[in-house]
C-alpha cells in the first residue's frame, strides 16, 4: 500500500492523546450526594469492571478514529489485481493528450480523425469516476494543457472538448512524453494513466529514436500508457510551395509565381487545379494533369499588380481530405516604382555593366517606373537616399564616415545596399568604416585580391549555396552548361561576420561571391568579385542580369514578403523609436493582439513569439495605422498523413512500456484490466466518521459528558436572588 | 424597617422589600389573646355581630338586644364574633436529606430563607411567630411572640442548625403537636422524603389539634427532574446504601415513583384539608411566596371550609 500524502501519517502520533486521556481520567465516576434515594431503582447497577471495560473500549475507538483520520488523510492506494475483494474504491488519474496537429483533419467518410479521438476521450473518461484527477493535453508544436490535474466532471469535460479545434502546426512527438510525465507527476492518484490519441503519422512514429524510446520508457514508469490510433488513408495534396520567380514587384508588371503541388499519397492525383487569388480575386488557374505518388508539380502563375501597395497572393487546390495545407499565401509589396542609384568608382565600365544589367528586358521597352540613375564617384549625392530603393557601390575606393552613416541609415529605414568589389578599393577604409561591430555595414572584413583560376588558367563557376533563396531560384532554372559559363578569375579575401551567410560561391572552394547581411530593416549584398571583365565573365552572360534584377527585386522588397510558418515569431521593427509603445497584430481570425515595443540592440521591435494561426496576420504599428499583411502558411511536413499500420507501430514502440490499443473495445478492455488502482481514503474517512459518532454517543450515554453535576446551566436561579 | 432586621442573615431588605404587600390570612379560626384581624373561634362580645340566639338563663342582661324584644316581645341575645391575632408555628425539617443541593444553595438554606421570610410576614401584620426545627428528634423550639425582636432570636437559631440524619418524620410532628396548645397557624417546611402514611400521620395529628396547617414541600429541582447523564454514584444522605447506577436507565423509574409519592403526599394532605405548596429551590424566593399567598388569598376568597 502507497500513500500520497505519506508524510502526514505522522499525525499517527496522536494517537498518544486519547491514550493519555484515558490514563488521566480512568474509572472515574461522577458523584453526587442524594436525598431522594428511595425513588432509585436499586437493580440497575453499573459494575466497576464494567466501567474498566467502557473505558477501554471507549479509548479503542478514540485511538481508532485517529488512526483512520490520519489514514485517510495520508490517502492510501494499492495498485493491485490481487485483492479486489478489497472495500476500495477504483480511482486513477487519466491524462488524456490528443493529437491536434492538422494532419487530424483528414477527413475519411466525413469524419476527422480528430472528431475520432475526440469520442475516444470520451470512452477513456466514461471509465473514470467523477471526482477522479484528470488532465487534458492538446498535442502540437507547442503542447496546450486544456486541464491540469483537475477533478472530473463529466459535464464540464464534455463541453470542453466538444469546444476544441485543430492547431494548424505539425505534431513535435520529441517533446511528448517528457511534456506527459511532467504532467502525471504532479497528479495524486493511486494509479496514473496517460492515453495519447493519435492519427501515428509515419512521419513521426515511424522511426523512434533512442532518445524518444527512453522518454517513453521513463514515462511507463510513471503511468500506464497507451496509445491509441485513429489514422486512416494517406491520400493528401499539399501546395507546398509559392515563390516569386521573376518580375519586378512594380504596378504595372507582372510576376511570375511559382506553386508547387506535392502528392503525399500512393496513388497518382490527376487534374489537380491550382487557383492563385490576388487580395481574394482569382486572376489565375492552372491545371495539372498528372501528379505521381510521392510528387511535386510545379505550375507558374503569373500575378499582375495593378496597384501599389501589398497584395496578398494565394495558391489553393480544393477537393482534398485535408483541407489545412491546400492554400499557401504570400506577400507583395508592390511599389509605386523602382528606383535604383549606381554609383560607379571605376571609369565608368562597370557602372555601365551593372546599368545595362538592371534595366535589360526581354522585348527591349523602356519602363518608366524602373529608373537606375548613374553618378560617378566622389560625386555622391547630397539629397535625401530616401528617393532610392537600392544604391549599388561599383569599385567605389572609399566613403566618408559622414556618408557611410548616411548610406547605414538608409538600409537600415528599410532600403537595399549592393557593393562590388573592384580594382580601387580601399580596403583598409572599408575596414575602417565597418568596424568591429555587429552593425557594420559591409558582411564581411575586406582583404586582399586573390587569384581564382585553376592550373589551367580557367576560372571557377557559381554554385548557389541557397538554392531557394530568392535571388538563386532564377538561376535554377538556366541550363546547367549556361550557367557553368560564367567564371571567376579573381575575387577578394573576405572575413565573413558571424551576422552573414553566403548566397552563391564559388564552385568547389566555397569562397563566398555574394554575401548577404541583415541591417535594420534592410539588406546589404556583397558582391567579393567586380562586374569587370578582368574579373569574371558574369556580365557577358545572361547569368547577370537575371541576378542584378533578382537582387533589386528582392531587395526593394519588405521585410513582411517572406512567409512565415505557424509557429514562427513575427517581428515588426521600427528605425526610430515610435510614438505608441505598443503595436498590433491582427490574427487571420480577427482576433487583435496588443504586443510592447522593446528596444534590442538599438532597434525597435515589436515581437509576437508564436504566431498560432495560418493566414494573413495584419501587424500595425499602432491601432490606427494601415497594417502590413504577412503571410502564415502550414508546415507542409505535417501533410504527409500516411500512418503506421498497427504492426509497425507496435514494432516501434516495443519495449517501451507503452501499450497499444487498435480499438475502442480494446481500449476499454485494458483499462479495465489495468485499472487495479484503489483508493482507501474515503473508506478511512468513513470508517474515522463512523466511529467518533459510536464514540459520542456511547461516551454520551456512558459518560454523560454533557451535563455535569455543577454545570453552569443547572445553578438554581434563586441563589442569584437570594444571595 | 426595624433595626432587628438589619442583623439577620436570613433576611434580605430587597425580598422584605417585595414581601411588603402579602398578608397570611388564616384559613379557619384561630385563637388569639389579643384583638387582631383573624377569626376567633370565641363567639361573645367583641366588635362585630354575628347573630342573635334566644335568651338563656345565666347569659348577661346586657347582651340582650331590647329592640328585638320590642318587636317580638321575646328576649334575644347579640352574638359577636370576635377577631383576634393568631400564632404561627414555623417547623422546619434540619434532616440530612434537606442538606441536598444541585447548586449552590441546599434546601435547607431555602427552607431557612423561607422560614425567615414568612415569620417577617406574620411579625408584620401583628401576630406571633414561632419556630421549631426538628429532624430525627426535636431540635430547638422558640414559643411564638409578636415582637419583631423574635426574628433575631430566629435568624440565630436558623444560623446554628446543622442537619441530621432521620429515619422518620410522623414522631417529630407528634411531639411538636403536644407543645402547641391553642389552635394555631402550623406551617411545615420539609422535604418530607418519607412514608406518606408516615408523614400524614404526623400532620393528622396537627390537624386533629385544630391546627391550621400548611406544608411547604421544598424539593430541588433536581429532585423533580432527575436530570442526570452518565453514570453516576449517588451517595445517600440519611446514611442509604451508595448506588452505582447509569441515570438514564433508572430516570423513568425514578420520576414514576417520586410522582406516585407526590400524588399520594398530595391526596393525602388535600383529604385532610392541608394546604399544600411545593417549593422548588430553584426559583425565586419572593415569587415562591408571591405564588403562595395568592394562591391562598383565591382559594380564601372562595367557598369557605367549615371551621372545626
Amino acid at each position: 500500500m502507497a500513500f500520497l500524502n505519506p508524510w502526514l501519517l505522522l499525525g499517527a502520533l496522536g494517537v498518544g492523546l486519547p491514550i493519555l486521556a484515558h490514563l488521566l481520567n480512568r474509572y472515574q465516576v461522577k458523584r453526587t450526594d442524594w436525598a431522594a434515594m428511595r425513588f432509585l431503582n436499586r437493580s440497575v447497577r453499573v459494575r466497576s469492571r464494567q466501567l474498566r471495560l467502557r473505558d477501554v473500549l471507549l479509548l479503542v475507538m478514540r485511538c481508532l478514529a485517529l488512526l483512520c483520520l490520519v489514514m485517510a488523510f495520508a490517502r492510501p492506494a494499492m495498485k493491485s489485481a490481487a485483492t479486489p475483494w478489497l472495500p476500495g474504491e477504483k480511482r486513477a488519474g487519466v491524462v488524456i493528450a490528443i493529437d491536434a496537429s492538422y494532419s487530424m483533419a483528414h477527413t475519411e467518410a466525413g469524419v476527422t480523425r480528430f472528431a475520432r479521438a475526440i469520442e475516444l476521450a470520451k470512452a477513456v473518461v466514461a471509465q473514470s469516476q467523477p471526482g477522479d484527477p484528470v488532465s487534458l493535453v492538446l498535442l502540437g508544436g507547442e503542447h496546450r494543457v486544456l486541464l491540469r490535474n483537475v477533478a472530473y466532471d463529466p459535464k464540464g469535460f464534455d463541453t470542453l472538448l466538444s469546444e476544441q479545434t485543430i492547431l494548424p502546426e505539425p505534431l513535435d512527438l520529441e517533446g511528448v512524453p517528457k511534456f506527459l510525465k511532467d504532467l502525471t507527476g504532479d497528479m495524486d492518484a493511486p494509479q496514473k494513466e496517460v492515453y495519447i490519441l493519435s492519427d501515428t503519422q509515419s512521419r513521426d512514429w515511424g522511426r523512434l529514436s533512442p532518445t524518444l524510446r527512453d522518454a517513453f520508457r521513463a514515462l511507463g514508469e510513471e503511468a500506464s500508457v497507451f496509445v491509441v490510433p485513429v489514422g486512416g488513408g494517406d491520400e493528401n495534396l499539399a501546395v507546398t510551395g509559392l515563390d516569386l520567380v521573376s518580375g519586378t514587384l512594380r504596378k504595372g508588371t507582372t510576376a511570375r509565381y511559382r506553386a508547387t503541388v506535392h502528392n503525399f499519397g500512393s496513388s497518382p492525383a490527376r487534374d489537380v487545379e491550382v487557383r492563385c487569388r490576388v487580395d481574394d480575386i482569382q486572376i489565375d488557374d492552372k491545371r495539372i494533369p498528372l501528379i505521381a505518388a510521392g510528387s511535386s508539380e510545379t505550375v507558374s502563375l503569373f500575378v499582375p499588380f495593378h496597384n501599389a501597395g501589398p497584395a496578398r497572393i494565394t495558391a489553393e487546390i480544393s477537393g482534398d481530405a485535408l483541407p489545412t495545407d491546400d492554400v499557401r499565401r504570400v506577400v507583395a509589396e508592390v511599389r509605386e516604382r523602382v528606383s535604383v542609384l549606381c554609383v560607379d568608382g571605376s571609369s565608368g565600365e562597370t557602372g555601365g555593366l551593372v546599368t545595362s544589367a538592371l534595366l535589360a528586358r526581354a522585348d527591349g521597352s523602356d519602363d518608366e517606373n524602373y529608373t537606375v540613375q548613374t553618378t560617378q564617384w566622389p560625386a555622391f549625392p547630397t539629397q535625401d537616399l530616401d528617393a532610392f530603393d537600392v544604391i549599388i557601390l561599383a569599385d567605389v575606393p572609399e566613403v566618408t564616415p559622414e556618408q557611410a552613416h548616411q548610406i547605414s541609415r538608409f538600409v537600415r529605414r528599410g532600403h537595399g545596399l549592393v557593393w562590388f568589389a573592384g580594382d580601387r578599393i580601399k580596403a583598409d577604409v572599408w575596414n575602417r568604416l565597418s568596424g568591429d561591430t555587429e552593425d557594420a555595414l559591409l558582411p564581411a572584413k575586406i582583404g586582399e585580391a586573390i587569384d581564382t583560376r585553376d592550373s589551367l588558367g580557367i576560372g571557377k563557376p557559381l554554385a548557389p549555396d541557397l538554392p531557394d533563396h530568392a535571388v538563386c531560384r532564377p538561376l535554377r532554372s538556366l541550363p546547367e552548361d549556361l550557367l557553368n559559363e560564367t567564371r571567376f578569375t579573381r575575387r577578394l579575401r573576405v572575413e565573413p561576420r558571424d551576422t552573414c551567410f553566403p548566397v552563391l560561391s564559388l564552385a568547389g572552394s566555397h569562397a563566398p561571391v555574394l554575401l548577404e547581411q541583415s541591417l535594420g530593416r534592410g539588406q546589404v549584398f556583397m558582391f567579393t568579385t567586380s562586374a569587370q571583365a578582368t574579373w569574371n565573365n558574369m556580365a557577358l552572360t545572361p547569368v547577370f542580369p537575371m541576378l542584378m534584377q533578382q537582387v533589386v527585386t528582392y531587395l526593394a522588397g519588405r521585410e513582411f514578403e517572406q512567409p512565415r510558418t505557424v509557429g514562427d515569431s513575427l517581428a515588426l521593427s521600427y528605425v526610430e523609436q515610435p510614438d505608441a509603445s505598443d503595436a498590433v497584430f491582427d490574427t487571420p481570425l480577427g482576433q487583435t493582439i496588443t504586443v510592447p515595443v522593446r528596444e534590442h540592440r538599438g532597434q525597435f521591435i515589436a515581437l509576437l513569439e508564436r504566431s498560432r494561426e495560418a493566414g494573413f496576420y495584419v501587424a500595425r504599428v499602432s491601432i490606427q495605422s494601415p497594417g502590413l499583411p504577412v503571410a502564415v502558411n502550414v508546415d507542409t511536413r505535417e501533410s504527409d498523413v500516411a500512418c503506421l499500420i498497427p504492426a509497425r507501430l507496435q514494432e516501434q514502440i516495443k519495449d517501451t512500456g507503452v501499450t497499444l490499443c487498435t480499438s475502442e473495445s480494446q481500449l476499454t478492455a485494458e483499462i479495465e484490466i489495468t485499472r487495479t488502482g484503489r483508493s482507501y481514503w474515503r473508506f478511512f474517512a468513513m470508517a474515522a466518521l463512523a466511529l467518533l459518532v459510536l464514540e459520542s454517543l456511547f461516551a454520551d450515554r456512558i459518560l454523560g459528558r454533557t451535563h455535569s453535576r455543577r454545570s453552569p446551566d443547572a445553578q438554581p436561579v434563586f441563589q442569584a436572588e437570594v444571595a | 424597617m426595624s433595626e432587628h432586621l438589619t442583623k439577620t442573615h436570613y433576611l434580605d431588605p430587597e425580598i422584605l422589600h417585595r414581601l411588603q404587600d402579602l398578608e397570611m390570612v388564616a384559613r379557619e379560626a384561630v385563637e388569639g389573646l389579643r384583638v387582631g384581624s383573624h377569626r376567633s373561634p370565641l363567639r361573645g362580645f367583641s366588635t362585630e355581630f354575628s347573630h342573635h340566639r334566644q335568651y338563656a338563663p345565666g347569659d348577661t342582661i346586657r347582651s340582650i338586644d331590647w329592640r328585638v324584644y320590642g318587636r317580638t316581645e321575646r328576649y334575644y341575645t347579640k352574638l359577636y364574633e370576635a377577631e383576634t391575632n393568631y400564632d404561627c408555628y414555623l417547623l422546619i425539617d434540619a434532616s440530612a436529606s434537606m442538606n441536598y443541593a444541585s447548586g449552590k444553595l441546599s434546601k435547607l438554606e431555602y427552607a431557612k430563607f423561607l422560614a425567615a421570610a414568612l415569620a417577617y410576614v406574620v411579625l408584620k401584620q401583628r401576630d406571633s411567630v414561632g419556630l421549631s426545627i426538628f429532624d430525627s428528634q426535636v431540635r430547638a423550639y422558640l414559643p411564638p411572640r409578636s415582637s419583631m425582636s423574635i426574628i433575631a432570636q430566629i435568624d440565630r437559631l436558623l444560623r446554628e442548625v446543622k442537619p441530621v440524619p432521620r429515619t422518620t418524620i410522623a414522631k417529630q410532628l407528634h411531639d411538636i403537636a403536644l407543645m402547641v396548645k391553642r389552635r394555631s397557624f402550623v406551617v411545615v417546611i420539609s422535604d418530607f422524603f418519607a412514608e406518606v402514611g408516615d408523614i400524614m400521620t404526623g400532620l393528622d395529628h396537627l390537624r386533629f389539634d385544630g391546627h391550621n396547617v400548611i406544608v411547604l414541600h421544598t424539593l430541588d429541582r433536581y429532585e423533580l427532574e432527575f436530570p442526570f447523564k452518565g453514570t453516576w454514584r449517588f451517595e445517600g444522605l440519611e446514611l442509604e446504601e451508595p448506588l452505582t447506577t447509569q441515570a438514564e436507565r433508572v430516570r423513568e423509574d425514578y420520576l414514576a415513583n417520586f410522582n406516585r409519592y407526590l400524588e399520594a403526599f398530595q391526596a393525602g394532605c388535600s383529604a385532610s384539608h392541608i394546604d399544600y405548596t411545593t417549593v422548588d429551590t430553584s426559583r425565586p424566593l419572593d415569587a415562591v411566596l408571591s405564588e403562595f399567598f395568592y394562591k391562598r388569598q383565591s382559594v380564601l376568597a372562595g367557598p369557605s371550609v367549615g371551621a372545626r
